[in-house]
Order: C-alpha cells, then structure tokens, then sequence
C-alpha cells in the first residue's frame, strides 16, 4: 500500500493545543495542505488550563527575549486576522521588588533587556503606590514592562485552528495517533480513525512530545511539570494588570544563589505571586511549579500558599472569594527554552517543549515552523531552539 | 484502612467512611424523628448543602474541605437539602414511625417516576436489592430544580441500609440518563447560565460552529458553567441541548469532567488555614 491510494498531505500537526494550532495555521497560510490531529478537543489539554500572559519581561536578556517580543509584536495583527476574539490586551506588566536587594538585581535587569530593545522601566516606592493604590504599603519598588499582554488561551488555540480550517486545513479531532511508519516519500500516520499520509510532521504534543517521538526513534527530554492557579468571584479591580514578584524570577535565574524572604510552603511548592485580571471581572492566581508525575488534582496545600503569597501583595484579597482552581502540566526542558527543530529523522519536526510561555510564544513558533519546512531562512538564529543541543556531540 | 474498600473503589462510600464523617446523628436522635444523614465523604470543597437549610443546620466551616456537620438539634427533617445536594449525598431517615418501620428520603433522577403507594425494589448504596417497599411520598417541586425526592417506608432494620430504588424502566441501549420533566426547545434569547449570562444561542453557535461534543467542549468555548455556581444549573441544560443538535446519547455527553470545585471560600480562609508543621513565615 502505498500513497496513491490517499491523499497526501504536506504536513500533519499532531496536537492541538496553541502550538499545534498555531503550527498548522501559519502552515496553511503559505498555501501547504494541513491536516491537525488531535487526540481530543482543540486546547483540551495545557492550552486550556493556563494563565493567558503574552510576556516578554520574564525573559533572559538575548535570544530569549528577542524571540518573545517577535511572538508578542505579532498579536496584534492576529487578533484582527482571525475570527475568533482572542482578547487580546497590552496592558503591560508589574514586576514587584520585594526588597531594596531584588530591586537593585531589577535595575540591572532593566538595562540589559534596554539594550535589547525591550522598553523597560523602574517604578519608585511611592510610583508603584500611586500606580497600584491595592498594593501592600512596603513593597519597595517595581518594574514595568510597557508592551506585555495578555489573550484568552483557549480562544487563541480555537482562533488559530478554525483559521487553518479556513485556509483549507483538515482538522482530525478525536482521533488519537497511535503509530508512525516513515515510509520513502512520506509518513505513515496511524490513527484510531484509520491512516494519514504526510510528507512532513510536526510533533506539537506538549507533554506527550515524547511518546510521538518514539513511534520515530527519538529521545525528546520533555518532563509535564505541575502549575495550579486560582480563580477569583467576580469582583471589583484589585490591579489594573498584570502583577507579578519579580523576586522568584531571580530564584530561577540565578539558581540557588537567590533566596526569597518567604514561608516554607511557598518555598517548597514554587510559588510564585502572579495576579492577572481576566476580561470577565475575575481575576486568576498563580503559581506553583511541581513535578508531580501526571497528577493535575488540585492540592489543597499548594492553594493555601499561594493565597497567602497573594495576600501578602495585595492584602485585600483576603476578603475576596475563589470559586475554582485548576492545574494543568507544563512541557518542561531540561534549559527552560522550547524545541522549535527539524531532527535527524528528515521530515520530522518538533514544535513543543514551551513551559510556562507556550501561549505567549505560540505565533511565533507557527510562523518559524512554517518558514522552516517550506525551506526558507529563519528571522534570526534559532540554534537555542534546536533539538540537537540536548545531545553530546558522539550521540549526533 | 487497608482493605480496598470505599468511594474511590466502588463509586460509593464504606458504612466506615460514612459513620466517620460529620453527618451521621447521634444514636438518640434517630428515634425523635426525621433528620438528615448526610453522606458525603470525600473531602471536596463543595457547600449547597449549608446554603440549602432553611435552619442552618448544615454547617462545613474551616477547614475548607471538611465534610458537612448536621446539628441534629435544629434538624427538623425537612429534606430541603437532599435536593440540592449535587452529589446526591443526602438522605432522610425517620426511624419513629412505628409498626417496626422507618421511612428513608433520596433524591432520584429516573423517570418514570412512581407513585405514591406504589410497592417497589429498595436498593442498598451499591445499588444491591434490600427489601420490598411501600412509596409513601414524592415530592418534585419546582425548587428542587428537577430532583425529585422519594420516601420508602422500609422494616426499620433496613433503615440505615436502604438508599434507593430500581428504576421502574431501565434504559433503552444508547439512550442514557434522563430527565424527571419533558423539555422545550429553548429559545436562543433565553440565558442558560446565569453566572456568565451565556444565552442559548451561544452555546447552539458553540456546538454548530466550534464543534463542541461534550458539555467541556462548550464550556471552554462559551464559558458556560465557569462561574459561581460551577456549572450545577446550567450544567444538565447544555448537555441536552448538545444531545438535541448532535442526536447523541445523554450518557456519552456527560462525561463532562467537573474539575475539582472550590467551594466560595475566601483567600484569607484559605491562607489562614496553616498546617500542623508549617512553621510561621521564615522573616520579614
Ligand atoms: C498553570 C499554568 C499557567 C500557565 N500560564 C501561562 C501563561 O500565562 N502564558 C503562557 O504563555 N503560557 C502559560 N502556560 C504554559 C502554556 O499553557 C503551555 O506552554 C502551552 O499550553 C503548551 O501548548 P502545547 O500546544 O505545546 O501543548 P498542549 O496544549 O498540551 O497540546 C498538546 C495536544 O497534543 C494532543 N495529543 C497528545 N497525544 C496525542 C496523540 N497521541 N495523538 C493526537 N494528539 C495527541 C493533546 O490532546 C493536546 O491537545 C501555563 C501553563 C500552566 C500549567
Ligand atoms: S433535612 Fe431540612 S432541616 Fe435537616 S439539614 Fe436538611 S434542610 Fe436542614
Ligand atoms: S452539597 Fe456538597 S458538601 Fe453538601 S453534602 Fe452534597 S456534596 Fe457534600
């Protein structure tokens, strides 16, 4: 049997979740005929238990911020090109220095993403109070990132994929893939619904990157790391926007030379202090990073610290009620950057791997997979993106 | 402990787990009239119950996912909160009828549904036949939102046994879960979930236009049953309306997952609520 008997595609996305679907939508758009897999529901799984942030100021300065800020520059022209509202909102973002410490690392933070062209700037004690009049009154200082964002994550997925749908892509839901054969001139993709043929594939299948992988042969070092966050009533504006503690960026910067001033429990689970107010009057807490297997229940000690360490920014949200939490699990790496990469198997191509950011990065990677097997040259240098960096040089 | 026993194995809870929750009354009480035997013991964060009790005899109080306590004291066995309880948890023993009876109230969600006077099958909580019994009560008022309560009279030694009833009809194959009460086709004006002020339109345009399957698939879509109420009311509505449009069965919509729910509480509850070996915050 042989792919005459089916149609051939140029390229199958399987999962499709906002990478996938952002895959197959800048696939589409130069003209390439797509088919997007999905085992389940477009954005059934990380894409929709996520924090919709577009940021780039919790980037390392370089080629990571560079990459962010490409991906973010592209949401506005997105949200008018599809269909569906992403809620798109470039309200910035607040860093809170904790400290008189974390705000001197910030200032130097500040000057480096600068001279990367990201318009960052440093807010006194009494400018962030006039900024954010809810902010505990000993916050020592803030740092504001002028172009972050925010979109509503599912929306951005079903925008994207019912935006490949209308530039001529077939989209495959309920329907897992279960097998891949390479064949000579294209991929053997079993499915529950029967066989697909493709000429290239993109693996986009976030914490279960690996498992595809296998079915090829290739080792993908991608590990589902745990993030809860808590969902406020419906309540009055406690922050205007995005709000987060820069001091955990530091612990994860400068790993284990930075210790935050916090309680054993906010250490323990990794919380972080984020506060993102959601277009419907809620407002979302986060975050909390575990590698806890495949378990996304929501475990109640991980809620509690993080509600203190909500408390302790903005004291009144202690009156305030949350009326759900859910957690979802991150495609994590063992360098905290994405595979975005051809590999040694030709044809196959690996788009996932985006932790906590595969929202905010998701156009970008469409875009740059697309340019990548169409063949033609990448915007910058993508090799920290590339799949062999995991790889000592023998195991090439 | 030990024995792979209880709600996480079977569906439904030990008689061990039961009588260590909160909800079980006292020996005296049972015989000073109805009270309410609330049966919930998975520590869920999940409250109707306490709101539903025009007494306030339900109470969860901190920490958050304690199991609810009745106070046997202010419970008249008004069965208010059998009805709201999403998980069906609550039931009404009346253990002082006399003649060597006792009547047990539960919600059921079958149709058809019987009649008073009506001799039927009294199931055990695995669902296991116990006994013959007499209908002696159906109540399906308006306010219990479509859950109709019954009340058995069963021998009294079957009190603590009995918790509900074959249905009169089982199922055609496919045909899945039904509801008590016939339902008109909504109109696309009407809003279906309150929480979110979602109208019926939305969710036909989220099933016809974005393809969604399940009940999870339109509430991602529209955000139907995100708010307060977590999607209790709106809930059973936009799993029919999908079975209208889809011609699926009931019993394959449903699969919605609900996440774990978090019942009102504050941030501060929250916060407030230490562990045992959690030591005060390090400095600062
Ligand atoms: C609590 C939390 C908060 C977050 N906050 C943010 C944020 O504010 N900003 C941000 O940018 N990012 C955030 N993230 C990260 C972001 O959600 C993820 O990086 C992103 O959703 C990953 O998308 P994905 O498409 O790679 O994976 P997924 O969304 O998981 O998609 C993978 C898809 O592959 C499918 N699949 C798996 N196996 C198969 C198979 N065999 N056949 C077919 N299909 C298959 C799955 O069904 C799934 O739909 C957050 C994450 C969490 C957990
Ligand atoms: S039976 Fe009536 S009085 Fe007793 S707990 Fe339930 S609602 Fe309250
Ligand atoms: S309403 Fe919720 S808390 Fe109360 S008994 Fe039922 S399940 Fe338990």
């Amino acid at each position: 049997m042989s792919g005459t008997m089916y149609k051939t595609f140029d390229v199958a996305v399987i999962g499709a979740g906002s990478i996938g679907s952002s895959v197959a939508y800048f696939n589409a758009k130069k003209g390439a005929q797509v088919v997007l897999i999905d085992a389940g529901d477009i954005a059934q799984s990380t894409s929709s238990r996520s924090d919709g942030n577009v940021l780039v100021c919790d980037k390392q300065p370089g080629f990571d911020a560079i990459f962010a800020k490409a991906s973010q520059d592209m949401f506005p022209e997105l949200s008018r090109e599809l269909d569906y509202d992403l809620e798109w909102k470039q309200k910035g973002s607040l860093f809170l220095t904790e400290t008189e410490e974390e705000f001197e690392i910030a200032s130097k933070f500040c000057q480096d993403m600068k001279e990367c062209g990201i318009s960052m700037r440093m807010m006194d004690q009494k400018e962030i109070q006039d900024d954010e009049p809810l902010l505990a009154k000993d916050i020592y200082g803030g740092l504001e990132t002028i172009s972050d964002g925010s979109v509503y994550p599912i929306g951005l997925a079903y925008g994207l994929a019912l935006g490949a749908e209308k530039k001529g892509a077939i989209l495959s839901l309920h329907n897992r893939v279960t097998n891949i054969e390479k064949q000579e001139d294209a991929f053997r993709i079993e499915t529950e619904n029967g066989t697909i043929l493709a000429r290239n594939v993109v693996d986009a299948c976030g914490v279960w990157a690996p498992a595809i992988g296998a079915m090829v042969g290739l080792p993908i070092p991608i590990r589902p790391r745990q993030g809860q966050i808590l969902v406020s009533e419906q309540t009055f504006q406690v922050a205007r926007r995005k709000v987060h503690e820069f001091g955990y960026m530091l612990t994860k910067f400068q790993s284990g030379s930075y210790r935050r001033p916090v309680s054993e429990r906010v250490e323990k689970h990794g919380v972080a202090f984020v506060f993102e107010p959601t277009a419907s009057h809620n407002f979302l807490i986060g975050s909390s990073r575990a590698f806890a297997g495949e378990d996304i229940s929501s475990e109640i000690e991980v809620m509690k610290a993080m509600a203190e360490r909500a408390i302790r920014f903005f004291p009144v949200i202690a009156d305030i009620k949350v009326i759900r939490s859910y957690s979802g699990l991150r495609p994590y790496t063992p360098d905290h950057m994405p595979i975005v990469s051809g590999t040694p198997v030709e044809g196959f191509y690996i788009a996932a791997g985006h932790e906590g950011d595969g929202i905010g990065l998701a156009p970008i990677t469409g875009k740059v997979m697309a340019d990548m097997i169409a063949g033609e040259a990448p915007f910058m240098d993508l090799s920290p993106l590339r799949y062999d960096r995991f790889f000592s040089k023998e195991e090439r | 402990m030990g024995t792979e026993k209880g709600i996480i194995y079977d569906g439904y809870p030990s008689a061990e787990e039961i009588r260590q929750a909160n909800g079980w009354p006292e020996e005296e009480r049972w015989e000073k009239g109805p009270v309410a035997v609330v049966e919930c013991v998975q520590q869920i964060p999940c409250n109707p119950c306490e709101g539903a009790c025009p007494f306030h005899a339900i109470q969860i109080g901190n920490p958050i996912t304690n199991t609810p306590r009745v106070d046997t004291e202010k419970c008249v066995g008004c069965g208010m909160c059998v009805a709201a309880c999403p998980g069906l948890a609550i039931f009404v023993v009346d253990k002082s009828l006399g003649n060597g009876l006792a009547a047990v109230s539960f919600p059921f969600e079958y149709v058809p549904l019987p009649q008073k006077g009506d001799q039927v099958d009294a199931l055990s909580r695995a669902g296991e036949f116990v006994c013959k019994a007499e209908v002696i009560k159906v109540m399906n008022p308006e306010r219990n939102d479509h859950t109709p309560v019954i009340t058995l009279a069963v021998p009294k030694e079957y009190a603590d046994q009995v918790r509900t009833m074959r249905r009169l009809r089982l199922p055609e194959k496919g045909e899945g879960f039904h509801k008590a009460e016939k339902d008109e086709i909504l109109d696309d004006d009407v809003i279906v979930c309150r929480c979110e002020e979602i109208t019926a339109g939305e969710i036909r345009k989220a099933i016809r236009e974005y393809k969604a399957t399940t009940v999870t698939e339109v509430k991602r879509r529209v955000r139907a049953g995100m708010g307060l109420c977590q999607g209790r009311t709106c809930g059973k509505i936009v799993a029919r309306m999908i079975a209208e449009e889809t011609g699926k069965p009931m019993s394959e919509i449903l699969g919605s997952t609900d996440r774990p729910p978090v019942r009102p509480v504050s941030f501060g509850e929250l916060a407030a609520d230490k562990e045992e070996s959690d030591d005060e915050r390090d400095n600062v």
